[in-house]
């Protein structure tokens, strides 16, 4: 069940991505991309990693996708303006085999990490757990990335000001 | 799994698809008498099966039967036919979905095995209805894009920019309920809203956090799309916003979904902040002691209320003529109320013969409590209902200004201030 599970899951995720690559649509795409992120809330789930599968959904799923397509609707691009791609296919091929090293430098590193024997805690992936190891072992980390985000926000928000008079 | 254990997951599964599905027709049934009482005019009362009307509740089937039987019709303009299909799916599914992980009732025990009192016996409470109150909006907004109409576009934008800016709201006038229950499981926090605050009043969410209720109160009006926050519809403005292309069945899913999604929300708010399935002053510890003494007021009071119920019914659906359908119903009525106290007095003096084991008392408890949030729930949609009939819609700037300038900074303000509470008193 599990193994079926994963490859329904992850036939859906390949799926999205390559729909995203592949469609000509903008609205279309983002739509593609909202299956690969829901799939990978799924194989999150498969894991047992409840909170993280909630947190999918809620923040990429559930917010910035609609932000995407928020934008791309009021952008509301007609067909006729979209871009006309005649090699498409050509460039999609060229571009994977020039992705080929990146590939396999990652599948290297999956396969040096070390192989978990020991049984997981019971309340492995639950949100207790993960916010005191976010909270004790990676604090620095953790305030870091959200000092990153607020300058992003604040970069934006002095972009999107008019200069008032 | 025994036979007992398989019978109470049964009964979740009907009682999730009674509260939620089954919901649909009374709510609308309630909506339409409710906007006749406040618009002082009686609202739709005159459907009826042979002379049976039930105080109008038969025009919801009626209007079910209706959307059932119209054609199927799709312009010709729509291009997008399966998104276009697709989106009253996702809002009906997402919507459906949210309703799983309302506790009806407390934990039951079967021979040393737990059962969560639930659709889905799933224990991410919280994140699950936030997953997919923000995954309902795609239907909204695929539905308003696919129809290739401004008005529906519009509709679609708006609905888009509204739940963006209320889920931050909504998000952060969580936490500080979750600080103050430390669990995401809606099932503990309403087990810790059965204990008293000072001996006095129920701990219930509304006292503890009463800023937190009304900002969630707020959002959750705007993310079920009701009034004052229904400006995807907005029929004044852009027609009928994003299912303006919708009919028949299509649009039906839409019109459920509003439903479905408007109970689920009152069955949250229920559930976080007025005690959820707990009656007041009663949790399910003294439920369990004190029941032969409930059974027992339970024998007098119902038989009392049921009789002014009838005196009621007979006193104002009445017509002079004898063999009126009124009257005929009236009679019906009664007969049926006088059964169903047959059928109470029946069980409980089977209760009171055979004596009360462990189960069948944890069975009484819970379903007194499936009762008790079955009323809260009614009433918390009665207010979804009576709001919509009160206040006038939103205009898309104020809608904004609310969000992001009134709602968000008092509820991070909230979360400082119970956050510096909690770690005073925890000091």
């Amino acid at each position: 069940m599990n193994d079926f599970l994963f490859i329904f899951l992850s036939f859906f995720a390949l799926l999205g991505a390559f729909g995203m690559i592949v469609l000509h649509q903008p609205v279309h795409s983002a739509l593609s991309l909202i299956v690969t992120l829901l799939a990978l809330a799924g194989l999150f789930a498969l894991l047992n990693a409840s909170f993280l599968f909630a947190v999918q959904i809620i923040v990429y799923a559930g917010a910035i996708l609609t932000l995407f397509i928020f934008i791309i609707m009021f952008l509301n691009v007609k067909e006729s303006n979209l871009p006309k791609e005649p090699n498409k296919t050509l460039y999609l091929f060229l571009g994977g085999i020039v992705l080929i090293p990146l590939n396999l430098l990652v599948l290297r590193a999956f396969y040096a990490m070390p192989l978990l024997r020991e049984p997981l805690a019971e309340d492995f992936g639950e949100i207790k757990p993960l916010g005191a190891e976010l909270f004790t072992k990676w604090l620095l980390p953790f305030e870091l990335i959200s000092l990153l985000l607020l300058v992003a926000l604040i970069g934006a928000v002095v972009f999107a000001r008019k200069d008032e008079v | 799994m025994s036979g007992l254990a398989i019978g109470i997951v049964v009964l979740n599964v009907v009682l999730a698809l009674l509260f939620s599905l089954g919901a649909a027709p009374i709510l609308v049934w309630i909506e339409r008498r409710v906007a006749g009482l406040i618009q002082d005019r009686l609202g739709p009362n005159r459907c009826h099966i042979a002379g049976i009307r039930l105080g109008g509740l038969v025009q919801s089937l009626a209007d079910m039967l209706k959307l059932f039987f119209k054609e199927d019709f799709r312009a010709n303009a729509i291009r997008e036919k399966f998104l276009f299909s697709l989106a009253p799916v996702i809002v009906f599914v997402s919507a459906f979905l949210s309703f799983m992980v309302m506790p009806f009732a407390d934990d039951v025990y079967v021979e040393g095995e737990r059962f969560i009192m639930q659709g889905l016996p799933i224990d991410t409470g919280i994140l699950w209805f936030l997953a997919l109150a923000g995954l309902s909006v795609y239907g909204i907004m695929i539905g308003g894009w696919a129809s290739r109409n401004k008005y529906a576009l519009l509709g679609a934008m708006r609905s888009g920019a509204q739940v963006i800016s209320y889920e931050a709201a909504m998000g952060l006038s969580l936490i500080s309920v979750l600080l103050c229950y430390p669990s995401v499981q809606l099932g503990d926090i309403v087990r810790a809203q059965g204990e008293l605050l000072g001996g006095i009043l129920p701990a219930w969410g509304i006292f503890l956090q009463p800023l937190a209720a009304l900002i969630f109160i707020v959002t959750a009006f705007a993310e079920a799309n009701r009034t004052p926050f229904d400006l995807v519809e907005g029929e004044s403005e852009i027609v009928g916003g994003f299912h303006t292309e919708y009919g028949a069945m299509r649009f039906g899913l839409f019109f459920v979904g509003e439903y479905v999604a408007m109970s689920a929300s009152s069955a949250l708010i229920v559930t976080l902040f007025f005690g959820g399935f707990q009656l007041p002053y009663l949790n399910t510890q003294t439920l369990h002691v004190t029941m032969p003494l409930i059974l027992g007021a339970i024998v007098i009071v119902v038989p009392l209320g049921s009789f002014y119920g009838i005196r009621w019914i007979r006193k104002h659906n009445r017509w002079a003529l004898p063999n009126d359908c009124r009257n005929r119903e009236s009679a019906w009525l009664s007969n049926i109320i006088i059964g169903l106290n047959g059928v109470l007095a029946a069980g409980i003096g089977y209760v009171w013969i055979v004596g009360l084991s462990s189960f069948s008392t944890q069975m009484l408890t819970a379903l007194l409590q499936v009762v008790t949030f079955a009323l809260k729930l009614l009433a918390m949609n009665f207010v979804f209902v009576w709001v919509r009939w009160t206040l006038p819609r939103f205009r898309y700037d104020q809608l904004q200004m609310l969000g992001w300038k009134v709602l968000m900074p008092l509820a991070l303000a909230n979360i400082i201030v119970t956050a510096s509470v909690i770690v005073l008193r925890g000091a």
